[in-house]
Parts: structure tokens; C-alpha cells; sequence
């Protein structure tokens, strides 16, 4: 398992570096996902080290999140004066964003595009 | 006798010194969310990432520890969200035979629906009469978090008020995608996976992980795939 979890370390870097080098405006964390999936993709396999590692690291990602979430709390004043715009889009937009993604997907599913369940 | 009364009560400003402290914190609060989440029957509408962070909030409150503080201890735990994005590439590569069978819905879908994320939100707050530094603030909200930061630094807008709305985000996407689904009647997890991730960032991919395999895989492509459209797309369409 910390096997696994150097190689998550070690392409997250990779990523982290390409982003640095070349400017890239995508995060080294998601350089690093697209890297380790192609480089999968291109193994045709996967050790169970790595695959425990990151299911580990999946099933905790509520808990790395959640610092940065608290500091909602603590930064509700900065909201002050335009919390009406504010909740208004999260709320407004998410709803209508979602309803957009469901119905074009499902749509463009059924178009044809999907086969093979 | 006095003496250690007083030491007693800036307990937390000396133990905040080191990370622990906080690190302790943010576990017991996870475990204790999720804990009240099962007793009161695992409500939609009232994820466990919410749970524990009002707790977590409440008892940062409570010690008078400052946010500060609390935040540079925790950035420890928060390191980890780089190898656990790395680590999303897992599934994706286990899944990668549904994604090959679903390449072209996702294709076009994508660009409409991740624009679409950011449009609507953006229309409603400026037609509410929000200040530029509020709307780059709001643009990237379905993006996950360390894109977003990016993003919003871009932009100009106020990175703390872009981690809420992120939040905010990430919750009612994943309520609305409960519902949506029920209301539209689409029972793919293919479907909700890659809605839940681009809408939801990462709360919304937790939660396909916890619909199915194939669910989380799809939110996972969902969510890289709108973090990195969103970053090439947002910044020229801002300025227009």
C-alpha cells in the first residue's frame, strides 16, 4: 500500500513539474490523474498496491476537502451586501446546470452515441 | 493553583502549534459526521461533508482557536488532495471500457454542459448586480478545488468566497442530481457519475462513489475533464 501511495506521489509531482515548466494552466493533481491513466492504459495492468492506495485515498477525499470547507464559516462576512446574487447562482445556476447535463447526456445517449451497456 | 487554570485555557493556542491538533480535529469531526449521518437515517439532503464541517466549525469556534491556525495545521491533511487526485486516474483506467462505449455523448455533452456550469451562475448573479470580483469568485464553481484556486487567482476574485460557493456548489449537486434523476427518470450511473462530477467537483464525485463503481468512474472523468476545460475556456470568455 505505501508502495501504491509513492507512485501516486511521484506522478503527482511529474504533473506538478510539467505544470511548472511549461505553464500550464491545469492543476499538477489533474496533469498527474491523466499521466497515470495512460500510463495504465499503455501497462494493460494494475499492482494491488497501487490499487489499494488509491482506493484509500478515495474513500477519504470527504476528509481532505473538508479544512478548505470549513472556512466557509469563517468567511461568511465576505458574502455580506451580496449574499442575495450569491445564493441566488449557486442555487439558480447548480440546479439549471445539472438539469442540462442530465437531459443532454441522457439525450444524447439515446441518440445512438451508447451502445454497449 | 492559578497557574495551571490559565495554562489549562490557552491550551489550544499552545497545542495549535504543532499540526496535530488540528489534524486530530478534522478526523474526529469526519468520524463523528459520518456517525450522526447513519443515526438520522442517511438524508440526501444533508451530506456528511456538511455534517462534519458544522461540527468541525463549531468546535474550532468553541477552543477559540483562530481560523488561522487551525488552517495551517490542517494544510498538512489538505497536501493530500494532489496524490488523491492523481489517485481518481485509477478507476477512471478500471472503467475505461464504459468510457470507450460512451466516447461520443461525453465528447459533445462536455464543452456545452461545463460552459453552461459557469454561464448560468454567472447571468444570474451580474443580472443581481454582482461586483466583478463577486463574479470571478463565482465562475469557476464547479471546478475542483486546486484548478479552481488557479482560476479564481486568474480572474481576480476572492479565493475564501470561491471555496464556498465551491462547497455550496458541490452539496446541492449533488441533492439536485438525487432529485433530477428521480424527476427525469434516469437510473444510468454512467449519466448521474458524469453529472455528479462536473457539476459537483469532488463532493459530487465522493457521492458517485458511493452510488457505484462505474458511477464514481464517470464522476471522476467528469470532473477532470470540466477542471481542464474550464481552465483553457474560462479565462478568454471572462473578458468578453
Amino acid at each position: 500500500m505505501l508502495r501504491g501511495f509513492l507512485v501516486l506521489v511521484l506522478f503527482f509531482l511529474l504533473g506538478e513539474a510539467l505544470q511548472k515548466v511549461f505553464l500550464i494552466p491545469v492543476s499538477g493533481g489533474v496533469l498527474g490523474m491523466m499521466l497515470m491513466t495512460l500510463t495504465l492504459m499503455f501497462k494493460g495492468g494494475i499492482s494491488d498496491d497501487l490499487a489499494s492506495a488509491s482506493q484509500g485515498l478515495i474513500s477519504v477525499l470527504v476528509l481532505l476537502i473538508m479544512p478548505g470547507v470549513v472556512g466557509v464559516f469563517f468567511t461568511a462576512d465576505q458574502f455580506a451586501g451580496q449574499w442575495l446574487a450569491v445564493a441566488a447562482a449557486l442555487l439558480g445556476g447548480t440546479f439549471l446546470s445539472v438539469l442540462s447535463t442530465l437531459w443532454l447526456m441522457s439525450r444524447v445517449v439515446r441518440l445512438g452515441g451508447g451502445k454497449g451497456e | 493553583m492559578n497557574d495551571w487554570y490559565s495554562r489549562l485555557l490557552s491550551l489550544p493556542e499552545t497545542l495549535s502549534a504543532s499540526p496535530a491538533l488540528a489534524i486530530g480535529l478534522t478526523f474526529g469531526a469526519f468520524f463523528a459526521g459520518n456517525a450522526v449521518f447513519r443515526r438520522i437515517g442517511r438524508p440526501l439532503w444533508l451530506p456528511p461533508v456538511v455534517l462534519s464541517a458544522v461540527l468541525l466549525a463549531a468546535v474550532v469556534a468553541l477552543l477559540g482557536m483562530d481560523y488561522k491556525a487551525y488552517q495551517q495545521g490542517a494544510h498538512w491533511l489538505t497536501v493530500l488532495l494532489g496524490p488523491a487526485t492523481v489517485a481518481l486516474g485509477i478507476p477512471l483506467y478500471q472503467q475505461m471500457h464504459h468510457i470507450r462505449a460512451l466516447w461520443r455523448p461525453i465528447l459533445v455533452t462536455l464543452p456545452i454542459a461545463a460552459t453552461l456550469a459557469a454561464v448560468y451562475a454567472l447571468v444570474i448573479a451580474w443580472s443581481l448586480g454582482a461586483t466583478p470580483e463577486v463574479l470571478a469568485s463565482l465562475a469557476p464553481k464547479s471546478v475542483t478545488a486546486p484548478i479552481a484556486i488557479g482560476i479564481t487567482q486568474q480572474l481576480g476574485g476572492s479565493v475564501p468566497l470561491m471555496m464556498g460557493g465551491l462547497l455550496i456548489t458541490g452539496v446541492v449537486a449533488t441533492l439536485f442530481v438525487d432529485l433530477a434523476a428521480r424527476w427525469l427518470a434516469i437510473s444510468d450511473d454512467r449519466i448521474l457519475g458524469f453529472a455528479l462530477g462536473l457539476n459537483g467537483h469532488a463532493v459530487g464525485t465522493a457521492r458517485a462513489f458511493e452510488i457505484s463503481p462505474t458511477a464514481g468512474a464517470f464522476a471522476s472523468l467528469g470532473m477532470g475533464l470540466t477542471g481542464v476545460f474550464t481552465a483553457l475556456i474560462l479565462p478568454l470568455v471572462f473578458h468578453l
